[in-house]
């Protein structure tokens, strides 16, 4: 991202958290844009949406993240939302494997939906319950890099690696965009719902500018 | 707008069905929901209904408005709003819309549409229409006023605060207050003491709210639970708790079995995961829940447990529960000191109420979820109707209805107004004929127009709401209680859900 710094992006990456139901999704996402952790947050229902702006460089991204019931019966909803996202954190919870045994449908499902150049972070959450882990760092980490997914373990309830998780994927998504807009003319390559890549927002309304990969 | 001949309200108290609308599913009764068989349904039958509904039309709602205008005891007309109100709605625009979505959602399902189990014959699931009397008297009843809201939120934080639309009893005179909810409640006993209560004036007594006291044997008998007749009363709640206790023996222990172990497994971490009352969490209650909640997934196989059932327990177990605990605030109350067999009835009574409420809503939960779609839908097209304004904002901020809505339709507002609140909603959507569909519907689009000013002042949707919710709750609900009076709109739709009652 270092080579374009004197470009002042105003970005709105949409980043949705998707894995089954209880691995701990809510927890993270407001670990992430609230530093806030809770023991009873209760079940979400269809999609909730939290954002948080971070610097990257001297470029501000507003995280715009969705954060998707695992439940199966919402899938027809949830799924809807995974259009037009460019980041996804795959959540599981390595105390559980059968929330991982099933992250390969999750996979699947969020390809059939979103861009095929969507990044994607396999998150095994929970880490601070390393006596109940069933799910080996090695196996998880070695599904990543077969798929092409980035790896990292998190704790939601520690604030473990969650900065980090979060950080991670958008770095990567502003590096892809970085690089597309260095390769062809910036209106071509990035979509912006209106506005456009280094456009200034109106004062007073910020618009959401969504980039598509 | 204009009053094409073609165009129904759909109005609650009109029977008619809205033309094409989508039957609901009677899981173990009804084959497993097709899609597409819907999206023929859809279509084949839009025509049908037009012509009485024609007929009706004007004198529907005026005889809607004089059934009910009784309920608004501060009485104060507003010709324009109501006009406004009258306004009938383009069904076919509505049921167009709702159909694509179906349609566009099937096209996408239809790859990975998970197998439904076969449908099981289950027992008499009708409404049983006829009431009768009763004497009870119960313990004040008071679910807790303070329970926090929903930590998180679908849209900012400005809307998705708390209605806690009841009146503020302080804030009237006590003495008129206590003389008028004497009066009520000598109505109900009145009302309650004969060999045959009639229901139809149960529930037009019941819609502006139900008195603590008598409020569990009148849920029981509004949601068709308790026959009319008194003498037959004691021998049908034998039956039907006897039922109840006969599916566990009969199921419960399948919870374990390949088959039934993730209906379970979810039902068993969402407990956990539900409302903010504290009464859930005693053991005795969790487990309650969790039996409750499996034999009605296992027995209704066409939707089987999604989240948002859940919550629907909690108002008809706190209801029936209060009769039998002492403490005002039922948080309070320690369960484990309730007689066994005191519980075993309260378990078996909410199970059924539940039941008989989720007949009504099933395709809520059924696959792809037509009844929300179909809400959410409907929803949108009134709000475009009755306040162009927001609905334009929502557009312009690329504000989806879905988006907010759908909690709404899924948990039926349980998320954003704290329970009492919904005790007090449910007396009257029990006597309503479709209350928990149609009716809510309308208390949705009240809810959307009671934020209206802060809806309209947000400009950015993508931020993020972090802010406390707890003193947007409280000074939300302040607001509204100071403004009950005023929300004339709410109103126009009879569906002002809160009054001094609660």
């Amino acid at each position: 991202m270092g080579n374009r710094t004197e470009e002042d992006y105003n970005f709105v990456f949409k980043v949705v958290l998707i894995g089954e139901s209880g691995v701990g999704k809510t927890n993270l996402l407001s670990r992430f844009t609230r530093n806030e952790f809770s023991h009873d947050s209760r079940t979400t229902i269809g999609v909730e949406f939290s954002t948080r702006t971070v610097m990257l460089g001297t470029a501000a991204i507003k995280a715009q993240i969705w954060d998707t019931a695992g439940l199966e019966r919402y899938r027809a909803i949830t799924s809807a939302y995974y259009r037009g996202a460019v980041g996804a954190l795959l959540v599981f919870d390595l105390t559980k494997h059968q929330t991982y045994a099933v992250v390969e449908r999750w996979l699947k499902e969020l390809y059939d939906h979103a861009e095929a150049t969507i990044v994607v972070m396999l998150v095994g959450n929970k880490s601070d319950l390393s006596q109940a882990r069933e799910v080996p760092t090695e196996e998880a980490r070695m599904f990543a890099e077969n798929n092409g997914l980035l790896f990292l373990e998190t704790s939601a309830l520690d604030s473990t690696n969650v900065e980090l998780a979060f950080e991670t994927v958008l770095k990567e998504i502003f590096a892809k965009v970085s690089k597309q807009t260095q390769n062809s003319t910036r209106t071509n390559a990035i979509t912006l719902g209106g506005a456009q890549a280094g456009q200034e927002p109106g004062p007073g309304e910020k618009r959401a500018c969504c980039i598509s990969l | 707008m204009a009053s094409d001949g073609a165009r129904k309200q759909f109005w609650k108290r009109s029977n008619t069905k809205v033309p094409g609308s989508i039957q609901h599913v009677y899981g173990a009764q009804h084959p497993p929901f097709d899609p597409l068989l819907h999206g023929t349904l859809l279509k084949a039958t839009p025509k049908v209904p037009t012509t009485p509904v024609k007929a009706r039309r004007t004198s529907t709602f005026q005889e809607f408005e004089s059934n009910t205008s009784d309920a608004w005891d501060a009485s104060e007309d507003d010709d324009e709003l109501l006009a406004m109100a009258a306004e009938s709605l383009n069904t076919e625009v509505v049921m167009e819309t709702a159909n694509r979505v179906l349609r566009n959602h099937s096209q996408r399902q239809e790859r990975r549409r998970p197998p439904e189990p076969p449908a099981v014959p289950s027992g008499d699931l009708r409404l049983v229409k006829s009431v009768s009397e009763s004497h009870t008297s119960c313990p004040a009843e008071s679910a807790s006023d303070t329970a926090p809201l929903q930590r998180s939120q679908s849209l900012p934080h400005s809307v998705t605060v708390a209605l806690g639309g009841t009146s503020d009893p302080s804030t009237l005179s006590s003495s008129a207050l206590s003389e008028r909810e004497a009066s009520r409640l000598d109505k109900f006993k009145q009302l309650l003491a004969g060999p045959n209560t009639d229901l139809e004036e149960l529930r037009k007594l019941s819609w502006s709210g139900i008195p603590k006291s008598v409020r569990p044997i009148t849920w029981k008998l509004l949601s068709g639970y308790l026959p009319a007749n008194v003498e037959r009363r004691p021998a049908t709640l034998q039956r039907k708790q006897k039922e109840y206790f006969a599916f566990i023996e009969h199921y419960y222990d399948s919870r374990h079995d390949d088959a039934h172990q993730d209906t379970y497994r979810q039902i068993h971490i969402d407990i956990p995961r539900m409302s903010p009352e504290a009464l859930i969490l005693q053991p005795k209650v969790t487990e309650i829940f969790e039996r409750i909640l499996f034999i009605w997934a296992i027995r209704h196989p066409a939707s089987g447990y999604v989240q948002g059932i859940n919550d629907l327990v909690t108002p008809f177990f706190v209801v029936f529960m209060c009769e039998h605990i002492e403490e005002e605030d039922v948080d309070a109350a320690d369960v484990s000191r309730v007689p066994a067999d005191v519980l075993r009835n309260v378990e078996a009574d909410t199970y059924w109420c539940m039941s008989r409420l989720l007949d009504g809503i099933q395709d809520n939960y059924t696959f792809a979820q037509p009844g929300i779609q179909m809400k959410v839908k409907m929803l949108e097209e009134l709000v475009s109707r009755i306040d162009e304004q927001v609905h334009r904002h929502l557009e312009r901020h690329e504000v989806r209805y879905l988006q907010f809505a759908f909690r709404w339709m899924n948990n039926l507002l349980m998320r954003e107004v704290p329970l009492h609140c919904t005790i007090r909603l449910w007396d009257t959507y029990q006597s309503e004929p479709e209350g928990f569909s149609h009716f809510h519907l309308y208390v949705c689009a009240a809810f959307l127009g009671r934020w209206r000013k802060e809806i309209l002042e947000e400009r950015d949707f993508q931020e993020d709401a972090s802010v406390s919710m707890e003193d947007s709750l409280s000074d939300g609900a302040q607001e509204l209680r100071a403004s009950s009076k005023r929300t004339s709109w709410r109103k126009a739709f009879q569906a002002r859900p809160l009054c001094a009652e609660c």
